[in-house]
């Protein structure tokens, strides 16, 4: 299999996008995040990242749903490609396994040792 | 809801605008805005409006910038590139319209490369002295150049506006002696030690504070030190001059040709008291004033008459007879002023002030208006063809807007081939001006070499000017081309084809006028000229042989003088102080009666010879006799002169100088143009000088030994050169011949002549190019027309004088506006000359046109008479 090229925050931004499902925009997109992992994020950053993964062929975009909080302009829509289900599958399943291989030493401070 | 009625902050929303990539700016906005409103609600407006703000600014990255591709689109590049390659085709393949287009342009491109290189030139005068701003020259009342010797001093002291003054007088010419070497060097002149505070100079050894506070100090330039002192250190070195030794105490750098003053060298004033000496009437200086920032000429020219109340008053009514200065006034006196000059304006504005270079605004409207002209006739030739032409291309015109062209980007295909062409013919025009360059330089009378024609200043101007060129000539084709209707064009009707005939019509006619404007305006100055050089002076001119620098011979005068008698070549000898055509002085005179008048007299002293070596006419009373004591005090008038007197007799009566200095007037001679004849003979008054050359007061002026030469005057030159030679080691023999020395005096008029003549010729070449091109072009229309008429019975002579006609009528138009113009402003140069030719010639004005429709015949006669000649059968067996 290629070798998939997905960075940490990619991955997040990936990740909410196939939450989101239907109605995930930059908007949507940098609040669910700041939601879920309570990090704090500039739109721009958010942008730059579906661009980065668009341009990946991760996800698609397509434009619509101009509405009164937006000044009347268009949101840009994304979902997740098949491409990208199948670099979220992978990633998971890399992590996974090589979560099984670590070794059950307990060293007092691997939070790993738990799972 | 009420947070939308509040608005981001502008210069965010723009400044977005500006950078972004207008697919991607709708989402981002969109985002922001979101933003924006829901922070009003949790924020807070000032902390929304700072954080979209931060949120515009974070989106400023590589990927959202607008790329080249954003600007203009990629197809663009493209079309130009065919463009250019199909502009680039149609020139090939139409040589010979092509050649004669981007000759004429290059002609015309050339004549106002040189044009434009001497009006920047011209406008540079001066602009490389410091604070030039700021430097004023004291003129005498509203343009006398020669101030009073305590002028500059005393407006100093008095105005605090006046940071410093410098006096000059000059140029002169002086013969130093080097080494038992003589070297007789011009373009001297005498300043004061503040002399480079108001000038910039360029001290490369000396200082400049020191330089020239001391007597016999002189300040030489760098080419001359290397002149005098050839691999020698020439600072410190001593100098003769006239038996006085000098000392150098400066070497600058050689002052640039762009300035009204330039110098070889530079002499401390002999001394304080000399230079004080002089009452506030007698004017011997030029005085140069650098105003304080801030300060304005008016604050000062509003101060002088107060100034002149109290300081040149009371020195004028010495002479005036009058009580005070007031009553001078009163009586009607003529109010005495100083005024200031910009230094900067001196070259053009007032040239008889600047000191040696030769400028004139008058000169730099006339170039420009050459220029103008010349140009104008060149681009009418580019848009005449290439709307003539347009026949050819009117089915490429429709197969492109068949296949989508818009109007817009035809117009950008005829405009990319029009400046194509002026590209070219902007690079040959600059081989063209340098192959003209020398000419160009007698022309303007200035020094250009080939590193001014190349400078990047120069060609930057040139591409400007070949940018608008091409513009302007290319639009007029490119508009009416662009709008060709597709199908007609595509059927060929022939029609289409034509161009606005009117206009192409009106604009040859234009060029017509043009070249006849500038041949009549040839005519006119080369007429008055030849006038001037026939009119009688009163005396004979080229017998006159004036020997320079008398002076110099002191006690040998004598001697030499016999020496010449013995000459029987030489029919008379007279001394004067200054000679016919030079410059001659006025001085001021007072009549002595109740109401004493004053008149100003152009003044020249002679020995009692001059009538005879002249040849002058008396007509009243007698001449002054140097045999007769008692003539001391006598003078002789000219009509002028008696004529402005205005007494019923004017034999007898007496002319004051003031202070007891009384004249009678013994004689009259008839009046001879002792001056240019631009200017009309004016009062002269002639007094005694003694044989040795003593004028009043024993003053010495005996610098010019005029010569009645008969018979062999290279013989007779030799022989007083010789003689000269004998006598004198210090000083070179210098000579003129009056009617030489006359001819100078014309030497402006003289080269605005040539200029005429050079711009009617190159005006007259480029329009017949242009006339050659489009009559080609007319008969290659009319092919079949002409082999019909042919067939039908027409003669070679009718066909031939069916085209000429056609173009004869042109030539009269032209005639028609060209003959009024050129009368107007022909009459106005004559009336700068006080004897003028009679512009009421119908010569002067029929020639031109004739010359100008004989050149037209011939350019179109030739091809016409060649189509007309052809077979017929050739023209019309193919349809």
């Amino acid at each position: 299999m290629q070798r998939i090229n997905l960075g940490e925050f990619e991955e997040l931004v990936l990740l909410v996008v196939a939450i989101l499902n239907d109605n995930a925009y930059g908007i949507s997109v940098m609040e669910e995040i700041e939601a879920q992992t309570e990090r704090k994020i500039n739109i721009s950053a958010v942008h730059s990242a579906l661009d980065r993964l668009e341009s990946k062929e991760f996800l698609k975009s397509e434009v619509g749903g101009a509405t009164n909080e937006r000044g009347g302009r268009r949101k840009r829509f994304f979902t997740v490609t098949v491409a990208g289900n199948k670099a979220l599958n992978f990633v998971r399943e890399q992590r996974n396994r090589l979560h099984e291989q670590i070794p059950n030493i307990d060293f007092g401070l691997n939070q790993y040792a738990a799972i | 809801m009420q947070q939308f009625d509040h608005e981001p902050p502008k210069w965010a929303l723009w400044f977005l605008q500006f950078y972004c990539k207008p697919r991607i700016r709708e989402i981002i906005e969109g985002d922001a805005y979101e933003l924006f409103y829901k922070r009003v609600e949790t924020d807070g407006l000032t902390a929304a409006k700072r954080k979209f703000g931060w949120d515009i600014l974070r989106f400023f990255r590589p990927k959202y910038i607008k790329g080249l591709e954003d600007i203009n689109s990629l197809n663009n590049i493209a079309m130009f590139k065919n463009y250019f390659k199909i502009s680039v085709r149609s020139l090939v393949r139409q040589k010979f319209f092509s050649i004669i287009n981007i000759s004429g342009l290059s002609l015309g491109l050339a004549a106002c490369l040189l044009i434009m290189l001497y009006i920047t030139n011209e406008l540079s005068y001066d602009n490389f002295h410091k604070d030039v701003d700021r430097v004023y020259r004291i003129a005498n009342g509203q343009s006398g150049q020669y101030t009073p010797a305590s002028l500059g001093a005393q407006s100093k002291r008095d105005f605090p506006e006046i940071e410093e003054v410098v006096r000059l007088s000059g140029p002169y010419d002086q013969t130093f002696k080097v080494n038992s070497q003589i070297f007789k060097e011009g373009e001297g002149f005498s300043a004061d030690s503040t002399f480079h505070k108001i000038f910039t100079v360029q001290f490369l050894e000396g200082n400049p504070d020191k330089a020239l506070t001391e007597p016999n100090s002189i300040i030489i330039t760098k080419s001359l030190a290397a002149k005098l002192f050839p691999n020698q250190e020439a600072y410190g070195q001593l100098l003769t001059v006239g038996g006085n030794s000098i000392k150098v105490t400066g070497v600058v750098a050689d002052p640039p040709n762009n300035t009204h003053f330039h110098y070889n060298f530079i002499e401390s004033f002999p001394h304080e008291s000399w230079i004080t000496v002089g009452n506030w009437t007698g004017n011997n200086f030029f005085t140069y004033a650098k105003l304080v920032p801030g300060a304005t000429p008016e604050s000062v020219e509003a101060k002088y008459p107060d100034f002149v109340a109290k300081y040149v008053g009371p020195d004028l009514v010495k002479y005036t007879g009058h009580a005070n200065y007031a009553e001078y006034l009163a009586e009607g006196g003529k109010a005495r002023t100083f005024t200031l000059k910009p230094m900067k304006d001196l070259h053009l504005y007032y040239p008889h002030m600047a000191l040696g270079s030769q400028g004139d605004i008058n000169n730099v409207y006339i170039f420009s208006a050459v220029a103008f002209f010349i140009l104008l006739i060149a681009s009418i030739n580019f848009m005449n063809l290439s709307t003539a032409r347009s026949a050819a291309r009117s089915k490429e015109v429709g197969m492109r807007k068949v296949l989508g062209s818009r109007r817009k980007q035809l117009v950008h295909q005829f405009l990319v081939e029009s400046m194509l062409i002026s590209l070219v013919a902007m690079i040959l025009s600059l081989g063209i001006a340098s192959l003209f360059l020398d000419g160009f330089n007698q022309l303007a009378n200035r020094n250009f070499s080939y590193s001014d024609l190349l400078a990047v200043d120069t060609l930057s101007k040139l591409l400007g000017l070949v940018l608008v060129v091409g513009l302007l000539a290319g639009s007029y084709p490119a508009f009416y081309l662009s709008g060709f209707q597709p199908l007609r064009a595509l059927k060929g009707e022939s029609k289409i084809g034509g161009g606005n005939v009117f206009l192409r019509k009106g604009l040859v006619a234009f060029q017509f006028a043009i070249s006849i404007f500038l041949i009549i305006s040839t005519m006119v100055v080369f007429s008055q000229l030849r006038f001037m050089g026939d009119k009688k002076l009163g005396f004979q001119p080229e017998q006159i042989m004036v020997v320079k620098h008398t002076g110099v011979l002191e006690d040998n005068l004598g001697a030499f003088k016999n020496q010449l008698l013995q000459d029987p070549n030489i029919e008379s000898i007279s001394l004067t102080d200054r000679y016919v055509s030079d410059r001659i002085s006025d001085w001021g005179y007072t009549t002595m009666e109740d109401n004493p008048r004053s008149f100003s007299l152009m003044n020249l002293f002679t020995t009692d010879e001059y009538l005879e070596t002249m040849g002058l006419e008396l007509v009243e009373g007698r001449f002054y006799s140097n045999d007769l004591a008692s003539d001391s005090a006598s003078v002789v008038i000219n009509e002028a002169t008696k004529k402005a007197l205005a007494f019923d007799e004017v034999l007898g009566k007496k002319l004051s100088r003031g202070d007891g200095e009384d004249y009678t007037i013994i004689g009259v001679v008839r009046d001879f143009n002792y001056a240019s004849l631009k200017r009309s003979v004016e009062p002269l008054i002639l007094r005694r000088m003694f044989e040795d050359g003593r004028m009043e007061g024993d003053w010495y002026g005996g610098d010019f030994l005029s010569l009645k030469v008969t018979g062999n005057f290279g013989e007779t030159v030799k022989q007083v050169e010789s003689g000269w030679n004998a006598l004198v080691q210090d000083e070179p023999f210098d000579f003129v011949f009056l009617d030489d020395s006359f001819n100078s005096l014309y030497e402006e008029e003289r080269r605005f002549g040539k200029l005429f003549t050079a711009s009617s010729g190159l005006a007259i070449a480029i329009a017949c190019l242009g006339l050659f091109a489009l009559a080609a072009f007319t008969l290659e229309r009319r092919r079949k027309e002409i082999a019909v008429r042919k067939v039908l019975g027409a003669t070679v002579k009718n066909l031939t004088l069916l085209v000429v006609s056609d173009f004869t009528k042109l030539v009269v138009i032209g005639a028609v506006i060209a003959i009024p113009v050129g009368y107007w402003i022909m009459n106005d140069w004559l009336a700068t000359f006080a004897y003028q030719i009679n512009i009421n010639n119908p010569l002067l004005f029929l020639a031109p046109v004739i010359v100008v429709a004989i050149i037209a015949w011939l350019t179109v006669g030739f091809q016409s008479v060649k189509t007309a000649m052809g077979n017929p059968v050739k023209a019309l067996r193919s349809e």
